[in-house]
């Protein structure tokens, strides 16, 4: 780290001007509390740090409006914790963020970085990705809006180019006969990066009983990707809440799961939790569901 | 800030970084060098030993301070990102009455045993006091838990914070 | 007399019958209390000088070779680095070891594991010394390497070390177990494994050197100051007296601050500032520390038990293996240790046990809080759950049967005497976890959360029994501003022992604990008082504080009289005021006697020393009274089980510990509270795991520790005072024995809840849900 040098840009356009041109040796940093550990295990060494957590006037933000509730980049994971958008339907998102790291973790970690780490320890991805969340990317060229499905390709790997910042994430509020739900196993209850996340959105129809849609997210499915599980996803579309389409569900499940074993657990009892995590999930959006009719 | 420079061949020397941090209540002009983070400005150039650093990777708190009012782990804040932020540390609590009478409650609950992990715990239980006079149990161990302690085993921590409050807890 | 006057006299008189113990028992602010909660700059790290330069040790990348070549080059030409020290830069011994001279400083031509230290880049700045390490590259020509225990006990093994791989090997004859197991209804044969745990004191090991008076002044996190003078001394070959320790505040320590790694950082120190004349702070990160200092001995114990089919053990035979990993260190004691409490706290009229401390390529192994009793203890409670199981007997009334009270032998055949609290610590924790109704209850449960009750007892011989001479030696002396100075080469590092031993003095003198200071340990001062280790302060160091302020008494009381014109025998002393005990019109003010002390020429310094009873037993058979006392506890968690995914929490801990005397109850809840905490991380989440020798998980994200939301929602602590023989006023060990029980309370709480049989330590969700798992193919999921 010796000869890491640190830009603070004077606003947003002025980031994405430097990074047009010398985005390949940098890095976009806002709170660091995943890119500074790596660079200190030397993981990754990018020369050049730019700074972009000074503009929360134009990235820090949680509003909603027609049906969307849109995130800026620099949203920290205490603001969705102590806003009051994320109870009811949308009670995951608040879920998700009280059992993320520990509050100074919370205090500055962000739904951007987050979201670009793409990571299978960010607790927020799953989330996002249930709610088949949409990413606005910038550059000096413009913007792109991509689906968060489609933007993670790899094990910390995105789709995004190192002139682009993302600048904010935004999803539907699930609305009728809709719940999410989400649930995070960890061998700690604090400070703890999960062996599996898992959320859920699930909608029913009017009978309350037959599933019109199910999105299914993990931390990871096949390998240490965070993806949509979409076989399982798939499968409960059209069928009724019973024991059976959950038995079966997991079973879907069981064989699209490909999760490896590291030093926090075997794949194998990942995956027997994943499923048992399904049953939780999909029972607790339709008990409420059933509920709130 | 100068001018906006177009490429990094435009760019001045930038290794040295000058930020201006406001560290309990004295503006702190200086010079930092990209890789300080705030828990070396704090410690050395500001002589702040309250700030302890027990593990450099983010997950034991107790280099914990408050950033214009918010708890963060000092360790992974870069110094040249506190530009015209406000910094507080144990230092400059001293004579504030409630982190007084928090003190007295570790003091007289046996809070501190090695000590190591105190500042930080103290920091978390004065900015609990001033948002939750009556913290309840649960809400004080939500309030510290990102910073580990190996000594007490938490419980006279939690006693005196619910004591060091304002109306003592429920 | 005013009423004010004469209430305050007759609230002295009350206090004055309490004698010496005035203090004892109260919860009295201890001494180093109020620079902790002002964020003081006391610890090594806060002390260093302008001009300070740092040294980063690096260490090896493989687990077992020769170093062919070391290319020093690319670090010595770094920006800021004034040089790289290694072997041959030692002008003295290269050696850094506790006991067996088994351990180099720098290792040199042979690595034994990822954890040796090759050397240090001394540099300006911390920064460029770690970047200027990171450019040393290391040829070695690799050789096999063993990471089994079991298996290094295996002829033709890869030998670790020369002479084999067996450190050292103990032997228990008690009876004749195959009698024993022909009467036997049932013999049970069964292997349980312990892991690596990490101490994680929060401080990491770090020291501070600074070349002076042809010598070098060492400051730094440790134990014991002593121990560091003689090793720094044999390293930078200086006489002793050039070389000055001091113990500065330490920021916990468990155990590996009084094994070898102090010894490498402060030795490290003062080679670099001697040789750069400067001063040089070496201090471990948090990985460093993880990798290089010393962990808790990995255990593999098997029993083979027979009992009578009305619950009497009859007989059992242990074979305990401990992996002390490529050196030693205090291994040597723990393996004592662990072998004497094989059958725990339990009366077996033959046992036979068989124990071997083995070297591995594994970073090594050493002191660590419990020393052996966390490993003993688990196995044997979880062998006795599985014997109440299979004899269908309640497992509270299987250990009632069975466990030590007054005249009945333990493993080494020592009688237990009046002094043993066992059955009161058993009562008070089956009341107030109410185990009775709720095992009852719990027999049969349905249901996705399901909970059960877990017992453990503990037997904990107090001191350093059979690891060498126990004694203490504390000085007293009451300076001119009427403050009482104390000091002793026993070393405070948070559990409050120190101000506990002060606490003695304070009782005894009758002056408030508020007017004492205590001395930061410093070997130009203070005389050698043993490692601060094995509890030992409170009982040694305690008697050894109160000779020393018993003296000082004799001759404060003398001139108390005096001034009060009475009668010596009348004298009484309490908040530091000396007045007539029968008719106190008259007082005279602590400082005033002081005072005139001073005046006269009487000197106010006192010296203490206590030495141990000798404690005698037969290497041959391990037979005979190795601990003169015996701390005992009782431990029943009660945990709730996710069936689901086999996640469990800790929903009521209730534990009891006969500590003799408590002399400063708030600080004896603090040990009880912290060690149990600090046993349930050992239980349920710690694991330092190696991988082809090299540690997976060196750092605080990935090795877990219990935080505030891990804790026990409902804890309630007993302290039993059975007074002992050894200790102050009867007081036993306290500051060990918490961590010893939760291993297996935790194992046979979820077993009980569960039915599964977790035999090897932490107790994870995997384990525990894999264990059950034919049951969760067939029920629905």
């Amino acid at each position: 780290m010796s000869t890491l040098e640190l830009y603070t840009p004077t606003d947003l356009n002025d980031a994405l001007r430097f990074l047009e041109h010398d985005g390949g040796n940098s890095a976009v940093i806002a709170s660091g509390t995943d890119l500074l550990p790596r660079m200190r295990r030397r993981q990754i060494s990018p020369s050049i740090l730019v700074d972009i957590s000074a503009f929360t006037e134009d990235l820090r933000f949680i509003r909603r409006s027609d049906g969307t509730i849109r995130l800026g980049a620099l949203t920290t994971v205490t603001d969705l914790l102590e806003s009051p958008m994320f109870y009811g339907r949308l009670s995951m998102v608040r879920e998700a963020a009280r059992l993320f790291g520990a509050p100074q973790v919370r205090n500055v970690a962000t739904v951007g970085g987050n979201v670009c780490s793409a990571a299978s320890s960010e607790d927020l991805i799953p989330v996002l990705m249930a709610l088949d969340a949409k990413l606005k990317l910038a550059s000096a060229r413009g913007e792109r809006t991509v689906p968060l499905k489609d933007f993670i390709i790899g094990k910390r790997q995105t789709t995004m180019k190192p002139s682009e910042i993302l600048v904010e994430v935004s999803f539907n509020e699930p609305e009728g006969n809709s719940w999410t739900a989400y649930e995070k196993l960890g061998r700690r209850n604090m400070l703890i990066l999960a062996m599996v996340n898992e959320a859920l959105i699930l909608s029913l129809e009017d009978d309350l009983q037959t599933i019109h849609s199910a999105r299914l997210a993990l931390n990871r499915v096949s390998g240490k990707i965070p993806a949509l599980a979409v076989e399982t996803s798939d499968f409960l579309e059209g069928k009724r809440v019973t024991d059976q389409t959950i038995v079966q569900a997991q079973k879907v499940m069981e064989s699209e799961l490909s999760l490896t074993s590291d030093f926090r657990g075997s794949g194998e009892y990942r995956t027997e939790v994943a499923q048992v995590y399904l049953r939780r999930l999909v029972e607790r959006c339709a008990r409420h569901i059933g509920g709130s009719s | 800030m100068s001018a906006v420079p177009a490429t990094l061949e435009d760019l001045p020397e930038m290794a040295k970084c000058a930020v201006t941090i406001n560290v309990n209540g004295t503006e702190h002009p200086m010079q930092v060098d990209a890789p300080d983070r705030l828990i070396d400005v704090l410690r050395d150039q500001l002589s702040l030993k309250s700030v302890k650093e027990g593990c450099s990777t983010g997950d034991c708190g107790i280099c914990a301070v408050l950033v214009d009012g918010k708890l963060v782990n000092s360790c992974l804040m870069l110094a040249a990102q506190c530009d015209g932020r406000r910094v507080t540390t144990l230092e400059g609590l001293l004579e504030d009455p409630v982190m007084k009478r928090m003190q007295g409650s570790f003091i007289a609950n046996n809070a501190a045993q090695c000590g190591f992990c105190t500042p930080a715990m103290l920091m978390a239980s004065w900015d609990l006091a001033r948002h939750s006079p009556e913290p309840s149990s649960e809400e004080i161990k939500v309030a510290i838990s990102g910073i580990l302690c190996r000594c007490t085993g938490y419980y006279q921590i939690i006693d005196s914070v619910r004591q060091g409050c304002e109306k003592g807890g429920r | 007399m005013s009423e004010q006057v004469s209430q305050l006299l007759d609230s002295l008189r009350a206090k004055a019958e309490r004698g010496e113990l005035l203090y004892i028992g109260e919860n009295v602010v201890r001494v180093d209390s109020l620079e902790k909660v002002l964020g003081s700059p006391v610890y090594t790290a806060d002390l260093i000088p302008k001009g300070t330069v740092y040294a980063k040790l690096f260490h090896s990348s493989i687990p077992h070779g020769i170093i062919k070549r070391m290319d020093l080059g690319a670090a010595r030409s770094h920006p800021g680095v004034l040089g790289v020290l290694t072997a041959k830069d030692i002008p003295g011994l290269n050696e850094s070891s506790a006991v067996l001279p088994d351990r180099q400083l720098f290792s040199d031509p042979v690595v034994r594991s990822t954890g040796d230290i090759l050397g240090a880049v001394i540099a300006e700045t911390s920064p460029s010394a770690t970047d200027a390490a990171a450019r040393i590259t290391v040829d070695y020509e690799e050789l096999p390497a063993i990471f089994d225990p079991i298996k290094a006990l295996e002829v033709g093994a890869v030998k670790v070390h020369e002479k084999g791989n067996i450190a050292r090997q103990m032997k228990v004859r008690k009876g004749n177990v195959e009698e024993g197991f022909s009467r036997s209804d049932i013999v049970l044969e069964k292997t349980y494994r312990t892991q690596f745990q990490d101490a994680a004191p929060l401080e990491p090991e770090v020291g501070l050197a600074i070349p002076e008076d042809g010598g070098v002044r060492v400051i730094g996190s440790m134990q014991s100051p002593h121990h560091t003078q003689a090793a720094v001394a044999k390293v930078v070959k200086l006489p002793p007296e050039k070389v000055r320790v001091i113990q500065a505040v330490t920021g916990g320590a468990f155990g590996p601050k009084s094994d070898e790694t102090p010894f490498d950082v402060c030795s490290t120190a003062a080679l670099a500032a001697i040789k750069f004349r400067r001063p040089v702070y070496c201090g471990m990160d948090r990985e460093d520390s993880m990798v290089m200092h010393t962990k808790r001995h990995p255990f593999v114990i098997s029993h083979k038990t027979g009992v009578s089919k009305d619950g009497m053990l009859l007989a059992d035979e242990s074979r305990i293996v401990g992996d002390t990993g490529a050196y030693a260190s205090l291994g040597v004691f723990v393996i004592v240790r662990a072998t004497f409490h094989t059958v725990g706290a339990y009366e077996v009229p033959n046992v036979k046990a068989d124990s071997y401390l083995v070297y591995t390529n594994n970073t090594y192994t050493g002191s660590l809080r419990g020393f052996g009793g966390p490993q003993a203890i688990f196995a044997i409670e979880s062998q006795m759950e599985e014997l109440a199981r299979r004899l269908g007997m309640d497992p509270l009334e299987f250990r009632l049967r069975n466990m030590l009270v007054p005249g009945k032998k333990n493993a080494t055949s020592a009688v237990m005497d009046a002094s043993c609290g066992l059955p009161q610590c058993v009562e008070k924790v089956v009341n107030s976890s109410n185990y009775r109704e709720k095992a009852q209850r719990y027999r049969n449960q349905t249901g996705n959360a399901r909970r059960g009750l877990g017992i453990a007892l503990l037997m904990h011989g107090n001191s350093l029994g059979p690891e060498g001479n126990d004694y203490g030696a504390v000085h007293v002396e009451v300076l001119s501003d009427g403050s009482v100075s104390v000091g002793s080469g026993l070393t405070e590092y948070g559990t409050g022992a120190i101000s506990g031993m002060m606490q003695v003095a304070s009782s005894v003198l009758g002056v408030p604990l508020s007017r004492f200071k205590l001395e930061r340990p410093d070997t130009s001062k203070h005389r050698e008082s043993g490692p601060t280790v094995a509890s030992r302060v409170v009982v040694i160091g305690g008697n050894a504080s109160k000779l020393a302020a018993e003296k000082l008494r004799s001759k404060i009381i003398p001139l108390a009289a005096e001034m009060l014109k009475i009668p010596p025998e009348h004298v009484a002393m309490a908040d530091g005021v000396a007045f007539d005990r029968r008719t106190p019109s008259s007082t005279v003010q602590w400082d005033d006697i002081v005072a005139e002390a001073y005046r006269r020429g009487v000197s106010l310094r006192e010296d203490g020393f206590f030495m141990a009873p000798a404690a005698p037993w037969d290497q041959e058979v391990g037979q005979g009274t190795p601990y003169v006392q015996y701390t005992w506890g009782a431990l029943i968690v009660e945990v709730e089980v996710d069936m689901g995914t086999g996640c469990y929490r800790v929903v009521g801990a209730h534990t009891a510990y006969d500590v003799g005397k408590a002399v400063n109850p708030g600080g004896v809840l603090g040990q009880i509270y912290g060690g149990t905490v600090q046993g349930l991380g050992y239980a349920m989440m710690e694991e330092l795991l190696h991988k082809d020798g090299v540690v997976v998980n060196p750092n605080l994200g990935d090795y877990y520790i219990p935080t505030s939301m891990d804790i026990p929602e409902e804890f309630k602590v007993f302290i039993v005072e059975v007074p002992g023989p050894l200790g102050p006023f009867g007081a036993k060990i306290i500051a060990e024995p918490p961590i010893v029980l939760p291993g297996a309370a935790v194992r046979n709480a979820v077993l009980n809840a569960t039915g599964v049989s977790v035999d090897d330590l932490p107790v994870t969700p995997e384990k525990v849900l894999m264990g059950m798992k034919p049951e969760a193919a067939a029920r629905s999921r």
